[in-house]
């Protein structure tokens, strides 16, 4: 193969992707669809339901305050504290519930595994960026409310190539 | 005058001639590392890899936590091959505790391993492709790797540091339809892979930069320990998943790629071709796959290991990475050893340069298929 020859298939080769869609995710215009409705766990089966391991959903309902999710993050990210809530469940004696910091979650989600009665689950909200430290601590009253969520865009792949939307 | 100099210091009688550089760490061309690399005009007399800037102290971390609580951090060496990091530390465990692993999750497991490879030799792509000065085979891989990234997030849940694999298994089963969404992106990708030969692996400019700089010979890849794709790129038919099966690699249908030049050209195609075998790996485990069935064993609360050390290795993206256990009875471990690939790569390094344009120094240092964080744990 001859030197000029080479550098011509080589620009040739790129050239030909102009014709082609991006591919690029526009991202806060468009959002990408995650399988289920975050990481869960199924009882039957003791193990996981897949789903995109985000920012956390509190069942204060389920929630016994057994701290168990607390004793699963320690040594992992200690992002996880106990705090007494102004509530009154009959299975929850002490009123407390957990507390979570985002700037210290990493989101591994051995919270979900460990929790025993299925109080704790992770959702597919994502976007929890603020402008201060303490607006990431999450509160059990914050943590239980349900995220909106508009994501729809999904890959497409054809014989042109893959593009997003 | 001789003056008196403090212990441990010696001062150098250098050349005139000789400059001394210090590529790193600040710079982007080294990679959390410094280069102490000694130039004769611009040929390359001596370097000296200095490592160690991003020490974490994974190994001491794992003494403090137990077997569950040691998988996050484990994984953060490398965090987009963090399935192949976390691999040997389950089947170590595994060995440890005496647990019996699922079929279906050895599977899984697999799938998710060949995967985060193709990620992670995606992503080492891109650096080198920069690093030669061509920026589309920084955007082209950057790009697809997105396609494995969406795979593994569907399977695992987070983009990076999926956390995925534990000691007995896996985390979670497949989502509904995975395996078609995996085959047709599979097949993509290989499509994808197959246009990169033009645009790079045959493109003169490359060549005529890497081919037959940094020759590592058979005999001396041997004797300097190294693994993974730079061993093979010199002639030596070593892979971990043929020699020693883990898991369910003897009923996979791959081959091992072997190369016999031991330059930087056939150590940076070795892990391209690599990416095709890791494409057959995952259509032939998808194929094989038992269709249902449990994906993990339980393990109990705070499980304890017996008075026992193990020693599991695998085959990462970077060559052959292994976990050296010792347990005393206790529910976290008495000492956590990682033995990796990045690191025996390196020690090659000042037998490479010697004597190379100090332009050629990028195309063989990362040809190397070198990653300082895991080389520094």
């Amino acid at each position: 193969m001859s030197t000029a020859g080479g550098i011509i298939r080589a620009l040739n080769s790129g050239v030909k992707h102009l014709a082609i869609r991006r591919f690029t995710l526009r991202y806060p215009e468009q959002k990408l669809k995650f399988v289920g409705d975050g990481f869960q766990f199924n009882p039957e089966t003791g193990v996981g339901i897949a789903g995109l391991r985000g920012r956390h959903i509190l069942y204060h309902e389920h929630c016994t305050g057994c701290q168990l999710c607390s004793v699963a993050c320690e040594g992992i990210a200690e992002a996880i504290g106990m705090v007494k809530v102004n509530e009154t469940w009959k299975q929850n004696k002490k009123a407390i519930m957990p507390q979570i910091d985002y700037g210290k979650c990493v989101f591994c989600g051995l919270c979900v595994d460990a929790c025993p009665f299925y109080a704790l689950y992770m959702t597919n909200d994502y976007e929890l960026s603020s402008f201060t430290k303490s607006a990431l601590i999450y509160t059990p009253a914050q943590l239980a409310i349900k995220p909106r969520i508009s994501q729809d865009v999904e890959i497409k792949i054809d014989d042109r190539g893959a593009a997003h939307g | 005058m001789a003056t008196q100099l403090p212990p441990g210091i010696r001062l150098e009688t250098v050349d005139d001639r000789i400059m001394t550089l210090n590529v790193g760490p600040q710079h982007p061309g080294s990679g959390h590392m410094r280069l102490i690399i000694k130039v004769d005009g611009d040929y390359i007399v001596s370097c000296d890899p200095d490592p160690g800037y991003v020490h974490r102290g994974e190994e001491k971390m794992a003494e403090y936590r137990n077997y569950i609580q040691n998988i996050p951090h484990l994984e953060r060496p490398v965090i987009h091959d963090s399935s192949n990091i976390l691999y040997p530390y389950c089947l170590a465990v595994e060995e440890l505790l005496g647990i019996e692993v699922p079929e279906r999750a050895k599977y899984i497991r697999v799938i998710a391993a060949e995967l985060n490879r193709c990620i992670y030799i995606l992503y080492w792509l891109a650096i080198y492709g920069i690093f030669l000065g061509h920026s589309t085979m920084f955007m082209w891989p950057a790009g697809d790797r997105e396609l494995f990234i969406d795979l593994l997030e569907a399977m695992s849940g987070a983009r990076v540091t999926h956390a995925y694999l534990v000691p007995g298994g896996v985390r979670n089963d497949l989502p509904a339809n995975f395996e078609e969404r995996c085959l047709r992106q599979v097949d993509y990708l290989e499509k994808r892979l197959k246009e990169y030969l033009a645009v790079f692996y045959k493109n003169p400019i490359l060549i005529s930069r890497t081919e037959g700089t940094g020759i590592l010979s058979r005999t001396d890849a041997i004797r300097l320990g190294t693994t993974g794709s730079v061993l093979r790129a010199s002639g030596v038919n070593f892979d971990i998943r043929k020699k020693e099966p883990y898991d369910v690699y003897e009923n996979l249908d791959f081959e091992t790629v072997v190369m016999k030049e031991g330059d930087s050209y056939a150590r940076s195609y070795v892990p391209y071709l690599e990416m095709f075998e890791s494409c057959r790996i995952i259509r032939d485990a998808i194929r094989k796959m038992p269709k249902s069935g449990s994906v993990r064993t339980k393990l109990k609360p705070n499980p304890k290991g017996g008075n026992d050390e193990v020693y599991k290795r695998v085959e990462s993206g970077r060559g052959a990475l292994g976990y050296y256990i010792v347990s005393n009875n206790r529910p976290e471990p008495y000492r956590v050893k990682i033995s990796v690939g990045s690191f025996r790569n390196l020690i090659c390094m000042p037998y490479l340069l010697k004597g190379e344009l100090l332009g050629n120094m990028p195309a063989v240092y990362w040809s190397l298929n070198y990653w300082p964080v895991e080389a520094d744990r």
